[in-house]
């Protein structure tokens, strides 16, 4: 079956997202839009995970959880994992790192953690943007480590991509590149290509997608949905809604 | 030297002209926006090639009163218009971060 992804969303949490972005209007609206395999990736955070699992369970969407993780080099990189644990555990790691900038929401825009019924639970009061003290080989590393899928975010925008800041694609064991146009850079067709919405706003959920076979549903476990995407990856086996 | 006599002096463009003028005491030199966070505090000028919006925020942030774009860079609608909101002047220049550098040190090392 086809199966219609988006692996690059944010929430609340995220200080450039929308304070209306809750883990359950995040999902809805996915649905709405004919996703059926959604991932949460907020900036160097997890903490709207457990919601976000929550939210898909009742909504009936496949869910992948991580995060969009802003290495030294100030590329965006996801990460991304099977279940709620390991997402908090590697969003551990990432917070570890993350230098304390204390948070100024009125400049910079809500931080919130919130639960499924969208009531607040914490609101986080580190800036969530900037660079974690690892690079980007510490980061797929670390990631590949823990058995998750690492996937250098947007790499051919003008900002916090690799080729913005790195002006050249390193040879790492990326599980795929995301971009968001056509045609890819230079040396991206080595590898498995994905698009995603990176939506900060709802109305951007889906607006870039791809899909791949597998046969999955809502009734798999979170492990037997990403083994799933992990072997299209691995063979290569994306259709790009771009 | 005021911050709004640098464009005169160094021959900048003025892309974004709404912003308080205050005495030139101080300039940073980054394209790292991390690192601008952690080093910029006493900076009147930001000095960078990094042209978008995120770069404003920072600006604005560490209390930068104009950035300065190196090496011609095209500068997106968004960035000026963000700039307008923060009161943050925007200049651009043809010449690179080292030689800005060079000449805003000299004219802060001379007075």
């Amino acid at each position: 079956m086809t199966i219609r992804a988006d692996l690059h969303n944010h929430s609340c949490l995220s200080p450039c997202g929308d304070l209306e972005v809750s883990p359950i209007r995040l999902a809805r609206r996915a649905a709405e839009r004919g996703i059926s395999l959604i991932a949460l990736t907020d900036h160097n955070a997890a903490g709207n995970c457990p919601a976000f699992a929550e939210a898909c369970r009742r909504v009936g969407l496949m869910a992948l959880f991580g995060t969009e993780t802003t290495s030294r080099e100030e590329v965006h990189i996801l990460s991304l994992f099977p279940d709620v644990e390991s997402a908090l555990d590697w969003g551990r790691w990432v917070y570890d790192r993350l230098p304390d900038f204390r948070h100024d929401p009125e400049k910079l825009g809500d931080q919130v953690v919130v639960d499924v019924d969208e009531n607040i639970l914490a609101f986080e009061e580190r800036y969530l943007i900037p660079a974690i003290e690892a690079s980007i080989d510490d980061i797929v590393a670390e990631t590949l480590q823990r058995d998750g899928l690492v996937i250098p975010a947007h790499i051919d925008r003008s900002a916090h991509s690799i080729y913005s800041q790195l002006g050249f694609l390193p040879d790492l064991p990326f599980s795929a590149l995301e971009i968001t146009r056509r045609p890819p850079p230079p040396g991206a067709e080595d590898y498995t290509l994905i698009c995603d919405s990176d939506a900060h706003f709802l109305d951007d959920v889906g607006r870039r997608t791809f899909t791949f076979s597998a046969e999955i549903s809502v009734d798999s476990s979170g492990q037997e949905v990403f083994n799933a995407l992990a072997a299209a990856l691995q063979e290569r086996r994306t259709t790009l809604s771009i | 030297m005021n911050l709004r006599e640098l464009p005169k002096v160094l021959d900048l463009e003025v892309l974004q002209d709404t912003f308080d003028d205050r005495p030139l005491s101080g300039a940073y030199t980054s394209d790292l926006l991390s690192d601008v966070m952690a080093h910029a505090n006493d900076a009147d000028v930001l000095i960078t090639i990094q042209s978008h919006k995120n770069t404003v925020a920072v600006a604005s942030l560490v209390g930068v009163g104009a950035i300065l774009l190196s090496n011609n860079r095209p500068v997106p609608e968004e960035m000026i218009q963000a700039a307008r909101d923060e009161s943050i002047g925007i200049f651009r220049s043809r010449e690179n971060q080292f030689v800005l550098s060079g000449r805003i040190y000299r004219i802060l090392n001379a007075e």
